[in-house]
């Protein structure tokens, strides 16, 4: 039996739809994962770095994420208002902050070349001396963020320039 | 006739592969608890992450108590899971800051779902916790262990409590701590 024409057009049409189908919906699916993935890690990176509370409502596309402000959110912003508030150069993105857009609040820390120069500047102001000290802008990031202390004497400094109180003795 | 069967292969295979996806991808889904809740850290990207308890609310619903980030592991989520025809899925998740650092217990209270939720961080050398609140009603929440902490739970039915006297106690039943620990009802708002 021979195929007619009529026939083989119909089977190819109907392949083609198939296929064209099944490529549109897994071509789809692949980016908008890719979209979530992004987004979900961007959430994971800022809820930590900003001591962030948060609640996952979707992980699906779309991603439904609500970032809510902790106490330790509060004390990281308030050690990086007083650092921009004697060098304001370091900016303090104010409306961003209040708009709780964490990301592009974030984009102040970009600039590793700026923090090197604010650390150096906040090292020259104070009577302490860094020598010895593998003293960089991870030492502010440290500061800010984590209040840490370890592997520079950035606590003198923050003492000495006025920025934090003097520690209690204990 | 040659040409009318390879039609009917190739058109057989591409069902089959369209359909092979679909029902692997719905195998997938029909997993164990314990590698659905790894999974969705993964999809979550809360890495490094200690499982303190997994309560089951009824056959289809359960509770997954952890803590998040390495080293300290300061945030506290809990995930709801719900058991469908698809397996265990998603439902909510939610992760609260809290510092531990020299603190015998923290405590926030969340809504997760239908269910009040009061829960946080206290010393592996806790052994009970009795939670009596200002109108004396009296409630020992679960613990969860892992690693040398613990997380104290307690999934609240009746009216929740804006602070209470936490009291906790070791092993031998002496009390070890006291504290009154205060709530925000109104979170996240």
């Amino acid at each position: 039996m021979k195929l007619s024409l009529k026939y083989k057009v119909l089977t190819i049409v109907i392949l083609s739809i198939f296929i064209s189908a099944f490529l549109y919906y897994f071509g789809t699916k692949a980016r908008q994962e890719q979209a979530t993935g992004e987004a979900l890690k961007d959430y994971s990176y800022i809820a930590r770095e900003y001591a962030l509370d948060a609640i996952y409502k979707s992980t699906e596309f779309p991603v439904e994420v609500e970032l809510y402000p902790s106490a330790h959110t509060e004390a990281i912003l308030e050690r990086w208002k007083a650092i921009s508030d004697r060098y304001p150069e370091l900016d303090y993105p104010e409306s961003a902050i209040e708009a709780r857009d964490w990301i592009e609040v974030h984009k102040a820390f970009e600039d590793t070349d700026l923090l090197n120069g604010v650390i150096r500047k906040m090292y020259k102001d104070a009577t302490v001396t860094s020598e010895g000290l593998g003293v960089s802008y991870i030492t502010l990031l440290d500061y800010i963020f984590y209040q840490k202390y370890e592997a520079s004497n950035i606590e003198d400094v923050v003492i000495d320039l006025g920025i934090e109180s003097p520690r209690e003795e204990e | 006739m040659k040409k009318r069967i390879i039609v009917i292969i190739v058109t057989v295979i591409t069902l089959l592969t369209i359909a092979g996806y679909l029902i692997t991808e719905r195998l997938n889904a029909y997993q164990d608890i314990e590698e659905v809740i790894e999974q969705e850290f993964r999809t979550l990207r809360q890495y490094v992450e200690d499982v303190y308890a997994i309560e089951f609310l009824d056959d289809d619903r359960a509770l997954v108590f952890y803590s998040w980030d390495f080293p300290a592991f300061y945030n506290f989520g809990v995930m709801e899971l719900e058991k469908t025809w698809q397996g265990w899925q998603f439902v909510e998740a939610i992760s609260n800051r809290m510092e531990r650092k020299r603190a015998w217990l923290k405590g926030v209270y969340a809504e997760i779902g239908d269910h009040v939720i009061l829960r946080g961080p206290t010393w592996a050398s806790v052994d009970k916790i009795e939670i009596i609140t200002a109108d004396g009603r009296e409630y020992i929440p679960e613990l969860g262990r892992a690693a040398e902490w613990q997380m104290w739970y307690l999934i609240l039915e009746d009216e929740p409590f804006e602070e209470a006297t936490f009291i906790l106690y070791d092993s031998d039943g002496e009390v070890l701590h006291e504290e009154v620990l205060e709530f925000d009802l109104n979170w996240p708002e």
